[in-house]
């Protein structure tokens, strides 16, 4: 095999190589390799090297508290939820099962109404029917989404151009 | 890993039973990935309180976003998305002390701990300490996309794949981003082998 170091896109196998995550026969190929070549040996030694390194890094102990924080965070979220379901519930759509009936009975009425005078206008209109369909917590979290993945996007795209990324 | 996309599997299966109203399911989550999702961001931003204040923000996002949730990536993909989203947000905004300030005075503070120190490992502790400094501030000069990629990689052992829909690029771009940053840490951190 060529040296994997000719190129970045291969050497950048070396680095795979160390983490040991290529599969087994490219891991003998390449090892085959490194025992003869004297640069991709000091690479794969170097490498291991910083492997080791940042293995050292252990992890600060986490607050004994932290979950009961975070549940007292979600039970203060879910009391704003039905405060908020509370207060919009007389306008939210009904369920299903008991708006299928009654748009049913609606509709024959206005089918009658339609037919005994063509000249009135239909009371229901589609568009606000679409309207009412949206929760106002979906808007919320829709809003809410769309911010954190464009903020996000910002991010990446401000983040340093590709040569110092 | 194989084994790891199974579990994967698994957590949206659980993310799902959250959307259904059980709570259980996320206490489950919560216990799976809350020391990954913490130690990503302690290493990212280099401060605990702020990792945990962080990783809060990470959870509760889960949780009010529990209605919509649609299984569309692996769950640690959402989650890591979620986490380095706030992680790079909290650098840009520098609510958590600049690292290399915080570094000087860690190393400040050093001497007076050692002095009162006496314990026959003492030199031992320091070089450990040393190279421990050297590490943290080896990773901390990575540009932050570099290092969000290589604590992801070294870390969590997310997948190319993984960290590419995390970081909104392609698998290439992250071996190009890995190859990069490992570069830098071999010049600085390989003498330590
Ligand atoms: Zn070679």
């Amino acid at each position: 095999m060529n040296c994997p170091l000719e190129t970045r896109e291969n050497a950048a196998l070396l680095v795979s190589h160390a983490a040991r995550e290529l599969a087994p026969d490219m891991a003998v190929r390449l090892d085959r390799h490194v025992a003869q070549c004297a640069a991709c040996s000091q690479f794969i030694e170097r490498q291991q090297a910083v492997w080791e390194a940042l293995d050292r890094w252990r992890p600060e102990p986490i607050s004994p508290d932290f979950n009961r924080r975070l549940y007292a965070r979600i039970e203060e979220l879910d009391r704003q939820a039905s405060w908020w379901h509370r207060l919009t519930s007389p306008l939210r759509p009904m369920p299903a099962r008991h708006a299928m009936p009654i748009a049913a009975t609606a509709m024959l009425l206005l089918a009658a109404g339609v037919l005994m005078d063509r000249s009135r206008v239909p009371a229901a209109r589609p568009v606000q029917a679409q309207v009412e369909m949206l929760q106002p917590e979906q808007v919320e979290h829709a809003l809410d989404d769309m911010e954190t993945i464009r903020q996000f996007d910002r991010a990446m795209r401000s983040d340093s151009p590709d040569p110092k990324m | 890993m194989g084994g790891a996309a199974v579990a994967l599997d698994y957590d949206a299966e659980l993310m799902l039973r959250v959307k259904e109203g059980d709570g259980a399911s996320f206490a489950v989550l919560l216990e799976k990935h809350r020391s990954s999702v913490i130690h990503f961001v302690y290493r990212m931003v280099q401060n605990q309180a702020v990792a945990e204040e962080l990783a809060q923000e990470v959870f509760l996002r889960v949780y009010r976003s529990r209605s919509t949730y649609e299984p569309t990536a692996k769950f640690t993909t959402w989650l890591f998305r979620i986490a380095t989203h706030l992680a790079l947000n909290s650098l840009r905004d520098g609510k958590n002390q600049r690292y290399e300030d915080r570094l000087d005075e860690q190393t400040e503070d050093q001497p007076a701990r050692q002095l009162a120190d006496r314990r026959p490992s003492v030199e031992q502790s320091m070089v450990l300490e040393a190279r421990l400094d050297e590490v943290r501030r080896a990773v901390a000069s990575l540009p932050a996309k570099q290092r969000a990629a290589v604590l992801m990689h070294k870390y969590e052992e997310l997948e190319y794949s993984q960290i590419a829909r995390v970081l909104n690029c392609s698998e290439s771009a992250v071996k190009s981003l890995l190859f990069r940053a490992y570069e830098t840490l071999r010049a600085r951190l390989a003498y330590m082998a």
